[in-house]
């Protein structure tokens, strides 16, 4: 009986998924090694999601366009490095997921969308600044809207110290 | 509320020009556009002279573009080295400009002339945009694609410089002729020239598209403030009563524009613009044609 538990309970560890929001702040490392330590020590995937910026409203719908595809392709860009750092720690590619809009509205309308998702990792800046826009926002007014649980990493850790929380 | 404004030398209604600033901001928090070549053309049309409307336009244009370039700076979007390229030609541009407006002005045809050259830009812009939004709304997503590092006889040219930001490797020719180009337009007419400046940019230049909004407001704020400078100063039109009233309605107009836009976007919107553009051309163009009401008595030679 016990070893069915074990078992069970080894697949839903290989299941869970450990969510990082790509943004362009020096803390997104932290919270990226952050998620490949755990999903590597104790099984689970990485996802990564990216939030681009809408383009403006330009004049000219041709400058407008390529501007879009830019983005795009930046966003893509970014992703796929990271998706090959993922893939050194964890052993396989993380789930890429390229929005377009406010990042903390688009965060929220994953987690409701996304059931796969079990885990959302965050990482606080390190200065005193406060933690950034996402955990502020998501630990104080939007709180209620969170459907999984959250980690917050601090951002001053380093990679030693990293390896031994997970 | 008739005011006198002292430089245009006439009494306006206040609530008019607030009316008409707020209006321009509107518009231009709207779509995102200076707002200079609405208001110039309006002004002209309200039947202050050409020289003061060219004037406040430019003002208007500076302070609906520092905010802008604020915000833009702060999220690194700036070519500043490019900028400056740009920027040192568009200064000798509107020095040429204004010079240009002088001599117009000595042989008085300054009214002619600014109405002309709106006629022809906003025509050619307008008619440009209508087309590029109506192509669009039929085919929907159009993928325009460039080739990147295209070489033209443009990278031939001497004096290279290495814009890092925009990734870039070129003469300083081409950018300081389009900023040249864009201060005479800036000069004569009193807009920014951010609708020009932007695909020229991209087009000519090859510049990636994140950092041409940003590096087009650097050009603009400073080649503006640089044209009201001189206007001011060889000119004398700069009405600061008339800039004052424009400048409070426009603040107001652009905050709710602004809020508004950001619901409304797409090829709709573009084609709304292009629309506007080209009725304001058609108004002036028509303000050219139509036979004088009293055709012997000239008007005041400014």
């Amino acid at each position: 009986m016990t070893e069915t538990a074990a078992e069970k309970a080894a697949t839903a560890r290989r299941d869970r998924v450990f969510l990082v929001v790509v943004d362009d702040s020096p803390e997104r490392e932290v919270a990226l090694r952050y998620a490949c330590l755990r999903a590597r020590n104790g099984g689970g995937r990485v996802a990564l999601l990216r939030v681009m910026e809408p383009v403006p409203m330009i004049e000219w719908a041709g400058v407008g366009a390529m501007m879009e595809e830019e983005r795009r392709e930046e966003a893509e860009k970014l992703l796929s490095g990271l998706g090959a750092q993922v893939q050194e720690i964890t052993g396989s590619l993380p789930i890429v997921v390229i929005r377009e809009g406010e990042p903390r509205d688009e965060l929220l309308t994953l987690l409701e969308e996304d059931p796969r998702i079990s885990i959302l990792v965050l990482a606080s800046a390190a200065g005193s600044g406060g933690p950034g826009p996402l955990i502020s926002a998501l630990t104080g007014r939007y709180a209620a809207r969170v459907r999984v649980p959250m980690t917050i990493v601090p951002g001053g850790l380093d990679d030693k110290e990293l390896e031994r929380v997970t | 509320m008739q005011v006198y404004l002292p430089i245009a030398e006439m009494s306006v209604d206040a609530l008019l020009l607030m009316g008409l600033g707020f209006g321009v901001g509107w518009l231009s928090g709207l779509f995102g556009v200076g707002g200079g070549f609405l208001l110039t053309p309006l002004l002209i049309l309200i039947g202050i002279p050409s020289p003061v409307a060219v004037a406040s336009g430019a003002n208007q244009t500076l302070g609906a573009s520092v905010s802008g370039l604020i915000a833009q700076w702060r999220r690194g979007n700036v070519d500043a080295k490019m900028g400056t390229v740009l920027l040192a030609g568009g200064v000798v541009g509107s020095f040429a400009g204004v010079q240009l407006f002088a001599l117009l002005r000595r042989v008085g045809q300054v009214d002619l002339a600014v109405s002309l050259f709106y006629v022809v830009v906003l025509g050619t812009v307008g008619a440009l945009m209508v087309l590029e939004s109506v192509r669009a709304i039929l085919r929907r997503r159009t993928a325009v694609r460039r080739k990147l590092h295209e070489h033209t006889w443009a990278h031939g040219l001497p004096m290279k410089m290495r814009f890092r930001k925009s990734r870039l490797y070129i003469s300083v020719i081409p950018p300081f002729l389009v900023g040249f180009g864009i201060g005479v337009l800036s000069a004569v007419m009193g807009v920014g020239g951010g609708f020009m400046l932007v695909p020229a940019m991209i087009y000519l230049l090859g510049m990636p598209t994140s950092v041409v909004i940003g590096t087009s407001l650097f050009q603009v704020v400073f080649v503006a403030a640089n044209v009201t400078l001189l206007q001011a100063w060889q000119l004398g039109t700069v009405d600061i009563l008339l800039t004052l009233l424009l400048l409070a309605g426009g603040v107001a107009g652009a905050q709710f524009g602004a809020a508004m836009g950001t619901r409304l976007r797409g090829e709709e919107t573009r084609a709304l613009l292009g629309l506007l553009v080209l009725s304001v051309a058609l108004s002036l163009l028509w303000g050219l044609l139509k036979p004088p009401g009293n055709l012997y008595s000239a008007g005041p030679a400014f």
